[in-house]
């Protein structure tokens, strides 16, 4: 039986999967900045 | 305040205003006005998200909190991120499958009406008070510092906002959000240039990033394990986490926001700008903060910023004592300077004892500042003793007043002004849609007509508009109100974000279950906060977000094992579901 409810998690895959990388790998740039700046600056 | 600054300021808030209420004069359907024909664009999206959490608060406190402890603060919106992604991936298809115009709605579709009401209550209680302070907190810094009327300031910042968001309903509210984040944006920049253009001759950019991080005001990342520390890395990457994915997964005033989205796919790329800026923009306003710090090491600085404060000090009989203070901050303030340029040159020179010798010098006058900065706030106490001593709040203000030019003053102000009704009007929109939507139609007339519930928006706009006029009101009688508002606030989210972590990822549980275990928890949550308000415990409010998920999955479970015995029937049409 189709309901939104259950049927509404999409696959993450193709390109929405990659852009999630890119924004976990941005942020994990950005908090080795930060780590940089408090431990070695 | 310049006429010059009087004019950037009126300009730039009556430009954004009229500019919005134009290009969304005709609304004449409940979804017209409440969801703003649901046809935005990803980066209108992502900068009124951006904008509804921005309040008035955030450009006048967090620079103060950088100027008084450092940067630590950025730490709590390392979570940010992943929080945006999670929501992403799960919370906005169901919304969007459903069309829902709240995210209370998809409660009743998942459990049934009294979980959906109990959750809206909740929102309405806590948004319902939080958004007077929305209007009275950078009112009353405002008021104080340029000696404005506090009624007529809180007047003008809500009354505006109450006035388009009438008029427009949600639609106004994202079109203005975007003008006000585009303003917010260019006068941090501003800001920030004219800190750094500020800085003595000699002395680069390079040089005062190292004299703040010498003097431990760098101090970002801190990978302390302490659940009594309010901000370390660990509360941010999980309190923080769980508290993003509650405030803007089930907060109206964010959900609202992005449901307003043309298509999925531009909600979804709304949500990941705000991962990817608001990180940056919150250290960038820690940063302007920090730098201020650097300014005043060479430039003197107020013994005590809340100028309002000094002023009554000053016709009183502390008069005297007060001014022996500020000779005394005065000579600490000279030596300090001098101390700063040694560790400047000798970090020049590479020459590490000389460094070590000239800090321990200036961490002993700072440590000496602070003390006098302390019997100042005491002379102020004694003096009013209802009077707000800490004035961290004012540091960034008073900068902004005494050492901007002219123009950058009011855009600055144009600033904190947009800021805060950006936040003021995403809240006013999302109680109205949650008094028509989740009570008011679903509860109270049902069948009327599109343009009952038309009419009944624009009503409850203008009623929580007057609340939040009201509660401003009110504040300022009551030093108290605000505390109490501020803790009530923080107590719901996660109880919120437990109800719709079972809705989404625990698919046996049931409405009865689920009712019963947010109430419990609701309780338990208060247990925690009364015990440790009384000293029986040591917890960082961060935690809170993460113990009231917690508490709500595992009753609820629990709940279920018990409540199923003999209800197979009911599992049975739950998983057919």
């Amino acid at each position: 039986m189709n309901n939104p409810i259950t049927d509404s998690y999409p696959p993450i895959m193709g390109t929405w999967k990659r852009l999630y990388i890119l924004v976990l790998l941005v942020h994990a740039l950005v908090l080795l900045l930060f780590i940089f700046l408090t431990f070695f600056y | 305040m310049h006429v010059v600054d009087w004019v950037v300021l009126s300009a730039t808030i009556l430009f954004i205003v009229v500019y919005g209420m134009w290009k969304t004069r005709k609304r004449d359907s409940v979804e017209h006005y409440l969801m703003g024909d649901r046809d935005l664009k990803w980066w209108t999206i992502g900068l009124s998200i951006m904008a509804t959490q921005a309040s008035g608060i955030t450009f006048l406190s967090t620079p103060g909190q950088a100027y008084e402890s450092g940067m630590g603060f950025v730490q709590f919106y390392i979570g940010l991120p992943i929080a945006m992604i999670v929501l992403s991936v799960f919370f906005l298809p169901i919304f969007y499958n459903l069309k829902v115009y709240t995210a209370y709605e998809y409660l009743e579709q998942r459990f049934d009406v009294k979980t959906r009401t109990f959750t809206a209550i909740l929102f309405l209680i806590q948004r319902g008070l939080a958004v007077g302070l929305t209007i009275y907190a950078p009112s009353i810094i405002l008021a104080k510092i340029l000696d404005w009327n506090l009624a007529a300031t809180n007047l003008a910042m809500g009354g505006i906002v109450i006035a388009y968001t009438v008029i427009g309903g949600s639609k106004a509210v994202s079109e203005t959000q975007q003008q006000q984040m585009t303003i917010i944006l260019i006068g941090l920049f501003v800001a920030l240039m004219v800190v750094i253009w500020k800085l003595p001759q000699g002395v680069s950019f390079g040089d005062s990033v190292k004299v703040a991080s010498q003097l431990g005001k760098m101090n970002i990342i801190d990978f302390t394990f302490d659940p009594k520390a309010r901000y370390n890395f660990w509360s941010g990457i999980l309190g923080g986490t769980f508290l993003f994915i509650s405030y803007f997964g089930t907060d109206q005033s964010q959900v609202q926001r992005y449901l307003s989205g043309k298509t999925l796919t531009e909600s979804r790329l709304g949500l990941l700008f705000n991962g990817i800026l608001k990180v940056p923009m919150q250290f960038t306003v820690l940063f302007v903060g920090m730098m201020v710090f650097v300014f005043y090491q060479f430039n003197s600085s107020p013994l005590h910023f809340n100028s309002d404060n000094i002023r009554r000090l000053m016709d009183s009989p502390y008069a005297e004592q007060y001014s022996t203070l500020q000779s005394r901050h005065q000579e600490v303030f000279e030596q300090k300077r001098a101390g700063i340029y040694d560790m400047i040159a000798a970090e020049r020179g590479q020459n590490a004892e000389q460094l070590q010798e000239a800090k321990t010098k200036v961490e002993g006058l700072l440590a000496e500042d602070n003390s006098l900065r302390k019997e100042a706030a005491q002379l102020v106490k004694a003096n009013t003793p209802e009077a707000e001593t800490k004035d961290t709040d004012y540091v960034f203000i008073t900068f902004v007043m005494n050492h901007l030019p002219v123009g950058i003053i009011g855009l600055l102000i144009a600033v904190i002004f947009a800021a805060a009704m950006s936040s003021i009007a995403a809240e006013i929109n999302a109680l109205a849609t949650t008094s028509v939507m989740d009570i008011y139609r679903r509860l109270i007339v049902s069948d009327a007509a599109d343009t009952h519930y038309f009419r009944a928006s624009v009503y409850f706009t203008i009623f929580w508009g007057l609340v939040a006029l009201g509660f401003a009101g009110l504040a300022s009688l009551f030093d108290n109100l605000i505390q109490a508002i501020n803790i009530i606030g923080s107590l719901f989210y996660g109880v919120i974000l437990g109800i719709f972590l079972v809705a989404f990822f625990f698919r046996k549980v049931r409405s009865n279950a689920v009712f019963y275990a947010a109430v419990l928890s609701e309780l338990c949550i208060i247990g925690l906060f009364v015990a440790d308000k009384w000293g029986y415990l040591q917890l960082g409010f961060l935690w809170l977000n993460l113990i009231g998920p917690a508490l709500v999955i595992g009753l609820s479970m629990l709940l279920q094992q018990i409540f199923s015995h003999g209800g197979e029937e009911e599992i049975k049409k739950a998983q057919e579901l």
